[in-house]
């Protein structure tokens, strides 16, 4: 992994739903730190997506800023910034493009010019790490929602972002694979890689979590 | 029985009145070449959805592409099929002709009868258009589906929005890509809306059986509709204009 060191920022950021007329979010101030993994926790429509899709650069604040390694990503595509921040769905068969496994993991290096070779050994590895090695050649659209989940996590990964989203990411998994996830995580961490993690997963977020914040009202408590 | 109380804004006309004059403008449009018909039936599809309270301003906002992409299909028609009086060219070719800017116009034309004749429905729940094909003794089961796939329609398109997204956020930058990875990518992007698609079908079809849809041959219906004197006048008029159109196609030789 790389060891870019990443955090980001949201500066008095205000956001309304297009239509709403009232904001939906209201941070005066708050920082995802490079090496940590925050968990934002908070009942449901409390506006803990919305918090990570600005975080991610999704959504772009109605009022303030979201800065990314001290950078105001206004302006930025999103594509530019998919090359520093990785997101997970809630639901991950939104971000499965590709028939196969292997290719799920290889399109997108492949695309930015990396060895078909080189692509295929980087997504062994990250498939024998989340054990979807036996899957390689098995087709997406079979896949149980646990292992979509799975492979949409490699799939992030493989990418090296210095910033990760994580939406409830432990949904569909079974103990020992939230196990593998967690360790996962801690890795990054230690890797310099910031996380944001979003979960209702309270024993998850209390094992694997170095901060919590909790929200209601879109308001951070 | 559909009775609105004194109170509540007038109610619509019967879908299937309606039915019949989308059905009659949207045949029109497609078959004359001639414009001043084709303006005289776009007259009558703007104001038809106007009397029917249909948001036109919405429906243009919404629709803004598919706009863009209709005016470029009539100016295309316009460059190259010239005739008539030549009023602008460059060199030998001609890309401005009298002729031209009316075929031009024909396709802008019957492309917006189409669309305001689809837009007349805008107005009416999806209940009350599976009960005005019913009435019009469509199978409950068609009727059904078509109301569903018209739902549909905007969440495939919030499903592929959703896909580029991601897709973006996995670093691939489509307008950097060349020509053949570009027609790669978007391979990759049908197969999570058509999946997602399959999904939700299954997943509808499923939670519709759990409710016993289909469990009975017949279905009785306390939601019914019945014709009142001004959908007799609508359908009357429709009827009326039908004869009227054909004849004037048919004696002037219009198609």
């Amino acid at each position: 992994m790389a060891d870019k060191r990443a955090a980001v920022s949201l500066i008095d950021v205000r956001y309304a739903y297009p239509g709403s007329g009232a904001f939906s979010l209201d941070v005066p101030q708050l920082s995802f730190a490079a090496g940590v993994c925050t968990a934002v926790c908070g009942h449901n429509g409390s506006g803990k997506t919305t918090l990570g899709k600005l975080a991610a650069g999704l959504l772009r604040p109605s009022q303030g800023s979201v800065l990314l390694e001290d950078e105001d990503i206004a302006e930025w595509p999103l594509g530019r910034i998919g090359k520093q921040v990785g997101y997970l769905f809630q639901e991950p068969t939104r971000q499965i493009f590709a028939p196969t496994v292997l290719e799920e993991i290889t399109f997108p290096l492949t695309l930015n010019g990396m060895e078909e070779e080189q692509a295929q050994e980087l997504a062994r590895t990250m498939l024998a790490r989340f054990e979807m090695e036996p899957l390689a050649d098995a087709t997406t659209f079979m896949l149980s929602r646990g292992e979509k989940q799975r492979l949409a996590i490699a799939a992030i990964l493989v990418n090296r972002p210095s910033f990760l989203v994580l939406d409830e990411p432990t949904t569909g998994l079974d103990a020992r694979r939230k196990g593998i996830l967690g360790r996962m995580i801690n890795t990054l961490a230690e890797q310099g890689v910031g996380i944001l993690l979003i979960s209702h997963d309270a024993v998850f977020v209390r094992r694997y979590a170095g901060v919590t914040y909790r929200m209601a009202e879109g308001r951070m408590l | 029985m559909r009775g609105p109380h004194p109170s509540e804004p007038p109610q619509p006309p019967d879908p299937r009145a309606v039915f019949a004059l989308a059905a009659y403008l949207s045949l029109f449009a497609v078959f004359t070449q001639t414009l001043w018909l084709m303006g005289a039936l776009l007259i009558l599809a703007a104001s038809s959805a106007i009397l029917l309270h249909v948001d036109l301003a919405r429906v243009f906002k919404k629709l803004k592409r598919l706009w863009q992409v209709v005016f470029t299909v009539a100016l295309l028609q316009s460059v190259f099929s010239p005739s008539g009086e030549v009023w602008f060219s460059a060199g030998p070719v001609v890309l401005l002709s009298s002729g031209g800017v009316a075929k031009g116009l024909i396709v802008l034309g019957r492309l917006a009868i189409l669309i305001l004749g689809g837009s007349l429905f805008a107005t009416y729940g999806t209940r009350e258009l599976i009960q005005g094909m019913i009435q019009l003794r469509l199978p409950y089961e068609i009727a059904y589906m078509v109301s569903v796939g018209i739902r549909f329609v905007p969440l495939m398109g919030e499903e592929l929005r959703d896909s580029l997204t991601a897709l973006a956020l996995r670093g691939v930058v489509i307008k950097e890509l060349k020509l053949r990875q570009r027609l790669k990518v978007y391979t990759y992007l049908l197969l999570p809306t058509v999946a997602g698609s399959l999904h939700n079908a299954r997943a509808l079809a499923m939670s519709m059986e759990m409710r016993g849809f289909g469990a009975f041959p017949q279905r009785t219906s306390y939601f019914t509709f019945s014709f009142s004197r001004r959908d007799y006048l609508l359908l009357a008029a429709t009827a009326t204009l039908t004869l009227l159109t054909g004849a004037v196609m048919i004696r002037g030789g219009v198609t």
